[in-house]
C-alpha cells in the first residue's frame, strides 16, 4: 500500500490512494476545475504524457492503472509551483504526486539507473552520491575555524548544525560550509555538527516516491538528535527543513528549527558592522522552490544581500513564487542523464538564461543543490566569463573578510 | 391524523399540537410516542399531530379545538419561532385567545435537523414539550407594541443602486437623503462606455437618472458625505452625516468650469482617479464633464493655496461675482431623522497586484478591466482609442478570466460579471481595432437575459476563446515588446504560450474595505466573504437582520446592472410598505423596573444599548422608558437585587420552563 506521512503537523495521518477520498485534503481532488494552471506552469508540463491536470481528471475516473504504466511523474522535480497557484488549493507536490510516484516506481518496468543508485546509495550510506559515511565531516579539517563533532565531544550545545550531503561533500558544498562556520564563529555561535552520525533529511527521497526510505532516515536520525544536548537546530539545505518543518514532526521532531539563511537574517545586526568589504558587482537571486514556494521565506536572503555594502540586487523575470526551478528538487538531482535522453531542456540553464538576461554579474542561491547546478549550467551555455554562481555564505565571507 | 387524545378536563387545559412537517420532523421524532405522552402530561386537555400545522386547516384544527374544547392555552412542536411563531399567534388570536399564549418548541432545528438517533430524539421532544406546557400555563396576556415610521429615507451610497432606489421613492413622494462619499454621483457604472448584453451607451442611459436626482425636489443629495453614526430604530433612526468640504459653494457655483481653465496649473498634472490614474487633471476639477451635482471641486491635496497660501489664485479671480470659491469652507456635521436606511455602497475592484505571476505593476502592458473601461471609453484618456501606456497600439490582446475570483488563493466565489463583460472588452476592443483578441477562461458563464446570445456574437465576430486559467505571464525573450501568455488550452491538451501586446486581467468584484466598519456603524452583518448578509437568501434578499435597514446593489454581493437595478427597486418596495403602514409591531417584550425593590444603584442606566433606562431623581428609582425599550435583557440580567422584570421572559416563566424541562417523568 502506498503510503505517505502527512506533511501537515501536528495531525499524524496517513493517506494513501485507497484512503484518498477520505481525508478532506484527499477529497480537494474531486474540486479540481481541470482549468491546466498546473500543466501550464510546471517547468516540465510540455514533456509529461500525462501533466498534472490529466493524471488528476484521469485518477478522478478510475483511470488509476494508465497513470501508473506512464512514467510522466518522474518529471516531476517537486517545484511546488502547481501546488501554489492551484485555485482550488489541492495540494499536488506534497501529497498527491509522491501518493502517485511511489506507485509508479513500483510498477515502471525499469527505473533510471542513476535514481535507482542515488536511492541505494541513502540506504546504505546516508547520502545520494555513494561517499563514505565516515568522511561526512571531512571538510571540517580543511576549515580554518575548529568545527565541534558532538560524537566527539558531546558537550551541550547551543545550536546543532545540521550540514546534510551536498554542503558535506560537493567540493563547492564543502566551501559554503566553511564560510558558513566562520560566520558562526565571528558571531559568537555556540554550535556544533553531528559528523558522521549524520544521514540525509531524506526530503527528496519521500518526493521521489520512496517514502519507506525516508521514513528509515527520519527515525534513524530522530535516534540521533535524541543522543545530544542542544536548544534549536539550524540546517543548511532548505530540504532537510523542509522535512524536519512538516514530515519529521510525525515523529516527535519539535526542536526550535531554523533555516542558515533565516538564521544568519535574524542576526543581521550583529553581522552588519563586520560587513566591510565593499561589492562592486551587481547579483540576482535565484528563489529556491522549497525554501521559496513552500516555506515562504522570500525576503531574509534579499535582506542579507542587500546588507552587503555596494551591491546591487537584480530581479530576475520569474521570481519569488513564480521561481523556476533549478530542476533538482523531488529526485531531479539524480535525473540528468535521463531527462537528456528525453530531450528536454535543462531547467538550471533555462534559469541561468534568465540569470545573464538581468545583467547581474553574480547569481546568488541559498540551496546546496543548487551551486553544482548553475555552475555547470553557466559553463555548458558558455557564460563562465560573464557570470559566476556564490553561496549568500560565500559572499557575506567575502565581504566580512574586504576580499572584494 | 390521529384521533385526538382527549383524556383531560375538558375546559380550561393545554393543547399540544405536534407537527410533522412532513418528514423533517417525523422522520426522526416518533411523533405519535410524543403526542401520547403530551397527552399523559398535567393540564393538557388535547394533544394532537399534523402533517404541515402551518398549512389553513393545521390552523383551523387549533381554532376549532379553542372553540369546541375551551382550551386557552396552546403549545406548538415545529420548527423555528423565527418561521411561524407570528402565524400561530394570529391563529389563536383569531379564535379569541390573547395572542402570547402559545409557546412554540422548536422541534425541527433543534431536534430533528442535528439529530440521528431516533429514540434520543424522541425523547428530547418529550422534555422540551414538557417544558414548554409547564411554562404557556404561566404566560401572561401580552399585546404588541406599535411604533410610528418616520417617512424620511436615508439611502447610502450613489452608484445606480442608489440612484434607482432614490428615485423610485422620491417619485413616491417620500423624502429621500442621499449620502455619496465621491464629490459625483454615479459609482463604477459612470466609467463605462457600453454595457452588456446589449452595449447600450452607458452615459446615455445613466446621466437622465443622475440629473433627475438633481432636479428631484423630494432629494436631498449630500456628496462628499458618510454617516459617522446610526442610533435608534427602524422607523426612528437619527443619524449623523459628516459632510466634507468642496471649497466650492454648491449654491454659487454655475457650473462654468471657467475656474479649471483659468487655474495657474495651465496643464493638468495630478494623476486622474476617475480615469484610473491613466489621465491627469488639475488640482480644480470636475470629475467628469457629466457629474453630478455639476459643480467643480478642489483637491487640498495639491491645490497651491492649501500648500503654501501663496498661490494668485486666477481660480477666484475669474468666478469673480459668483463667489463660489471659498478656500475656508468648514465641514459640517448635519443631524437627521429617517425611519429606515436603504445601504447601496457598491464594491471594490480585486487588487491584481496579488497575483504576482500576472505581472500587473510589473509590466505596463498589463491592464485591468477597469482601466481598460476608461480606455475604450470616447470620453477616457485616449478619447475610445486604444493606446498603449507606451503609445503603441496593439496588435493583440489577451484578457483572462477570474481573476481574484473562483480562487483559493484569494476569493472563491464567482464574481458574475467578468465573464460577460470580458466578452464586452473583447467586442469594444475588436470594433475600435486591428486586435487580434484571446478571452482565457475557465469556465464561460452567460446565464442573465440575452448573454449567451452576446457570447455568441462575439465568438462569430472572430474572438479566440482558449479554455484555460493563465498560470503565467512574462516578457518575450524574443521580443521584449510583448507579453507571452502561458496557459494549457485545456481542450486540445496542448500548452500555449501567446505572445500579446496587451493584458487585461478580468479582476473580481469584493466588498469595499471598509464594509466591516460600514457593517458596524448600520448594525448588521457581513456573509464569510464580507459582503452585506440578507436577511434570507430566497425570501428576504433585501432586507437585513436589522429591522428597516435594506441592501441594494454590489454591496449585497457581485452582480450585474439589471440586477442591480431590480434589487434597488425592491428595496425601496420595502422601505415604502413599512412607510405607508405608518407604524411597525414591535414584540412586547419590554423590561420593567418594580420600583418596591429597586435600591437606586443605577448599576442599569450605562449598561442600555438604547439609553432607555434613567433615574427618576425624585424617587431614587431607576425607570425604563417602553418606547425605547429594545427587550435585549441585558439590565435584567444585570440588577443586582433582581428589580428588572422582563415581558414574556419573566423569572418565574423561565424558572417553570427549567423545572419542566429537568422534571423526568
Ligand atoms: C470592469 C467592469 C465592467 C462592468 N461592466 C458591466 C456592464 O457592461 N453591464 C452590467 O450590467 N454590469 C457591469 N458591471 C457591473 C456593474 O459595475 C455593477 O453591477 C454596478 O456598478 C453596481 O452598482 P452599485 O450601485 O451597487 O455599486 P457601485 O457602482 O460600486 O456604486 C457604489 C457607490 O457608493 C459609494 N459609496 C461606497 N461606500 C460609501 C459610503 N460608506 N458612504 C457613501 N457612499 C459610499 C461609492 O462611491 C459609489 O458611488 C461591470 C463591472 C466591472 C468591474
Ligand atoms: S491547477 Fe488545480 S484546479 Fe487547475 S487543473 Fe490543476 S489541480 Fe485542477
Ligand atoms: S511540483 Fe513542479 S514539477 Fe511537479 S508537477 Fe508540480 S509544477 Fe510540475
Ligand atoms: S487656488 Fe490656485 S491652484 Fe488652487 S484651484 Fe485656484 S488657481 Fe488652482
Ligand atoms: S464570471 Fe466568469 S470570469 Fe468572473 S469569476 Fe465567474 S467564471 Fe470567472
Amino acid at each position: 500500500m502506498a503510503t505517505v506521512a502527512s506533511p501537515h503537523p501536528p495531525g499524524a495521518f496517513e493517506i494513501t490512494l485507497e484512503n484518498l477520498f477520505s481525508f478532506p485534503q484527499g477529497r480537494r481532488v474531486l474540486t479540481c476545475l481541470q482549468c491546466g494552471t498546473c500543466t501550464a506552469t510546471c517547468p516540465y508540463g510540455v514533456g509529461m504524457q500525462y501533466p498534472p491536470r490529466r493524471i488528476i481528471g484521469m485518477l478522478r475516473t478510475g483511470q488509476l492503472e494508465k497513470v501508473l504504466t506512464s512514467d510522466s511523474l518522474l518529471s516531476c522535480v517537486a517545484c511546488y509551483a502547481c501546488t501554489a497557484k492551484c485555485p482550488r488549493g489541492i495540494e499536488l507536490t506534497t501529497v498527491l504526486l509522491p501518493l502517485l510516484k511511489e506507485q509508479m516506481l513500483l510498477s515502471l518496468p525499469e527505473v533510471p539507473s542513476e535514481l535507482q543508485r542515488a536511492l541505494e546509495n541513502m540506504l546504505r550510506y546516508g547520502n545520494p552520491m555513494g561517499e563514505s559515511p565516515r568522511k561526512r565531516a571531512a571538510w571540517a579539517k580543511t576549515s580554518s575555524i575548529p568545527i565541534r563533532i558532538l560524537p566527539e565531544d558531546p558537550r551541550t550545545t547551543d545550536v546543532l548544525w545540521f550540514v546534510e550531503c551536498y554542503t558535506s561533500y560537493h567540493p563547492r558544498g564543502q566551501d559554503t560550509a566553511r564560510a558558513t562556520a566562520k560566520i558562526f564563529q565571528a558571531l559568537g555561535i555556540d554550535f556544533a555538527i553531528l559528523g558522521n552520525e549524520e544521514k540525509c533529511a531524506g526530503e527528496c527521497v519521500r518526493l521521489s516516491g520512496e517514502p519507506g526510505l525516508h521514513n528509515t532516515l527520519m527515525e534513524y536520525n530522530m535516534q540521533v538528535f535524541r543522543k545530544y544536548k542542544f536548544n534549536s537546530i539550524v540546517t543548511s539545505c532548505p530540504h532537510a527543513y523542509d522535512a524536519f518543518r512538516y514530515s519529521y514532526r510525525t515523529a516527535g521532531f519539535d526542536y526550535e528549527l531554523r533555516l542558515a539563511t533565516t538564521f544568519l537574517a535574524q542576526h543581521l545586526e550583529a553581522l552588519r558592522p563586520m560587513l566591510r568589504g565593499k561589492a562592486g558587482y551587481t547579483v540576482t537571486y535565484h528563489d529556491s522552490c522549497c525554501m521559496g514556494r513552500h516555506n515562504g521565506f522570500y525576503e531574509e536572503p534579499r535582506t542579507l544581500l542587500q546588507a552587503i555594502p555596494g551591491i546591487k540586487l537584480v530581479e530576475m523575470t520569474h521570481n519569488r513564487v513564480n521561481t523556476i526551478c533549478c530542476g533538482g528538487g523531488g529526485g531531479g538531482m539524480w535525473l540528468d542523464t535521463y531527462y537528456k535522453a528525453k530531450g528536454y531542456e535543462r531547467l538550471s540553464e533555462r534559469r541561468v538564461k534568465e540569470a545573464v538576461a538581468t545583467g547581474a554579474d553574480v547569481l546568488a542561491v541559498a540551496c546546496p543543490y543548487e551551486i553544482s547546478r548553475f555552475e555547470d549550467a553557466v559553463k555548458v551555455l558558455g557564460y563562465d566569463k560573464r557570470m559566476i554562481v556564490r553561496d549568500i555564505t560565500e559572499l557575506l565571507v567575502e565581504s566580512m573578510e574586504g576580499e572584494i | 391524523m390521529d384521533p385526538a387524545n382527549t383524556n383531560k378536563a375538558s375546559t380550561g387545559g393545554t393543547g399540544v399540537y405536534v407537527c410533522h412537517c412532513g418528514t423533517n420532523i417525523a422522520g426522526i421524532v416518533d411523533v405519535h410516542v410524543v403526542v401520547e405522552y403530551a397527552a399523559t402530561l398535567p393540564s393538557v386537555a388535547i394533544a394532537r399531530d399534523y402533517k404541515y400545522l402551518c398549512s389553513t386547516p393545521g390552523q383551523e384544527l387549533i381554532k376549532q379545538d379553542i372553540h369546541e374544547h375551551g382550551i386557552d392555552r396552546v403549545v406548538v412542536a415545529a420548527c423555528s419561532p423565527c418561521l411561524h411563531e407570528k402565524t400561530f399567534r394570529k391563529a389563536i388570536a383569531d379564535a379569541g385567545l390573547n395572542p402570547y399564549f402559545v409557546q412554540i418548541v422548536n422541534l425541527r432545528e433543534h431536534d430533528s435537523w442535528v439529530h440521528t438517533d431516533h429514540t434520543a430524539a424522541t425523547q428530547k421532544a418529550m422534555d422540551l414539550i414538557r417544558a414548554a406546557v409547564r411554562r404557556v400555563r404561566i404566560h401572561k396576556p401580552l399585546n404588541p407594541k406599535r411604533v410610528s415610521v418616520h417617512p424620511d429615507v436615508l439611502v447610502v451610497g450613489g452608484g445606480i443602486a442608489g440612484i434607482h432606489a432614490a428615485l423610485t421613492l422620491a417619485d413616491a413622494g417620500k423624502h429621500v437623503y442621499l449620502v455619496e462619499r465621491d464629490a459625483t454621483i454615479g459609482g463604477h457604472m459612470a466609467m463605462f462606455d457600453k454595457t452588456f448584453p446589449t452595449l447600450d451607451c452607458a452615459a446615455c442611459i445613466l446621466t437622465p437618472k443622475m440629473t433627475a436626482v438633481q432636479a428631484h425636489p423630494k432629494i436631498t443629495l449630500w456628496t462628499l458625505s458618510e454617516v459617522t453614526q446610526v442610533d435608534g430604530y427602524v422607523g426612528n433612526y437619527k443619524v449623523t452625516v459628516k459632510r466634507k468640504p468642496r471649497f466650492v459653494l454648491e449654491d454659487a457655483c454655475v457650473g462654468c468650469m471657467e475656474c479649471i481653465e483659468a487655474c495657474v496649473y495651465k496643464q493638468a498634472k495630478v494623476p486622474d482617479e476617475f480615469n484610473m490614474y491613466l489621465g491627469k487633471r488639475k488640482p480644480i476639477y470636475i470629475p467628469f464633464p457629466q457629474a453630478v451635482p455639476q459643480v467643480v471641486v478642489i483637491d487640498p491635496e495639491t491645490c497651491i493655496e492649501f500648500k503654501s497660501g501663496k498661490c494668485k489664485k486666477t481660480c477666484v479671480e475669474v468666478c469673480a461675482d459668483r463667489k463660489a470659491i471659498d478656500f475656508h469652507q468648514p465641514e459640517k456635521i448635519e443631524t437627521i431623522d429617517v425611519g429606515t436606511i436603504i445601504l447601496a455602497t457598491g464594491f471594490y475592484t480585486f487588487n491584481a497586484k496579488r497575483i504576482p505571476y500576472y505581472g500587473y505593476g510589473t509590466y505596463p502592458n498589463v491592464y485591468t478591466a477597469l482601466e481598460v473601461e476608461r480606455l475604450v471609453n470616447s470620453a477616457g484618456p485616449t478619447g475610445g482609442e486604444i493606446v498603449l501606456r507606451d503609445g503603441r497600439r496593439p496588435k493583440a490582446v489577451g484578457i483572462v478570466h477570474c481573476v481574484g475570483s473562483r480562487d483559493e488563493n484569494t476569493n472563491r466565489y464567482c464574481s458574475r460579471v467578468c465573464c460577460m463583460y470580458s466578452l464586452k472588452l473583447a467586442h469594444l476592443i475588436k470594433e475600435r481595432s486591428e486586435a487580434e483578441v484571446f478571452n482565457f477562461y475557465i469556465d464561460m458563464r452567460t446565464p442573465g437575459k440575452g448573454f449567451e446570445e452576446f457570447y455568441n456574437r462575439v465568438a462569430e465576430e472572430g474572438t479566440h476563446f482558449i479554455r484555460g486559467r493563465v498560470a503565467d505571464i512574462y516578457p518575450d525573450p524574443q521580443d521584449q515588446g510583448r507579453l507571452l501568455m502561458c496557459a494549457e488550452d485545456t481542450l486540445m491538451g496542448v500548452i500555449c504560450k501567446v505572445p500579446v501586446d496587451m493584458v487585461i486581467l478580468a479582476t473580481g468584484l469584493e466588498p469595499q474595505p471598509d464594509a466591516q466598519e460600514i457593517r458596524r456603524r448600520f448594525h448588521i452583518t457581513c456573509s464569510m466573504e464580507g459582503f452585506f448578509l440578507e436577511r434570507h437568501p430566497k425570501l428576504a434578499p433585501v432586507s437585513t437582520f436589522t429591522d428597516g435597514v435594506f441592501l441594494a446593489g454590489c454591496c449585497q454581493g457581485p452582480k450585474d446592472i439589471p440586477d442591480t437595478v431590480a434589487q434597488a427597486g425592491a428595496a425601496a418596495a420595502e422601505a415604502l410598505a413599512l412607510i405607508d403602514a405608518g407604524y411597525v409591531e414591535q414584540e412586547p417584550y419590554t423590561a420593567s423596573v418594580l420600583e418596591e425593590e429597586c435600591s437606586g444603584c443605577k448599576t442599569c442606566i450605562p449598561i442600555c444599548p438604547y439609553q432607555a433606562i434613567t433615574l427618576l431623581e425624585d424617587k431614587k428609582k431607576a425607570n425604563i422608558n417602553e418606547v425605547l425599550c429594545k427587550g435585549c435583557g441585558t439590565c435584567v440580567a444585570a440588577c443586582p437585587s433582581g428589580s428588572i422584570q422582563q415581558n414574556f421572559f419573566e423569572d418565574q416563566e423561565i424558572f417553570a420552563e427549567i423545572e419542566g424541562l429537568l422534571s423526568y417523568a
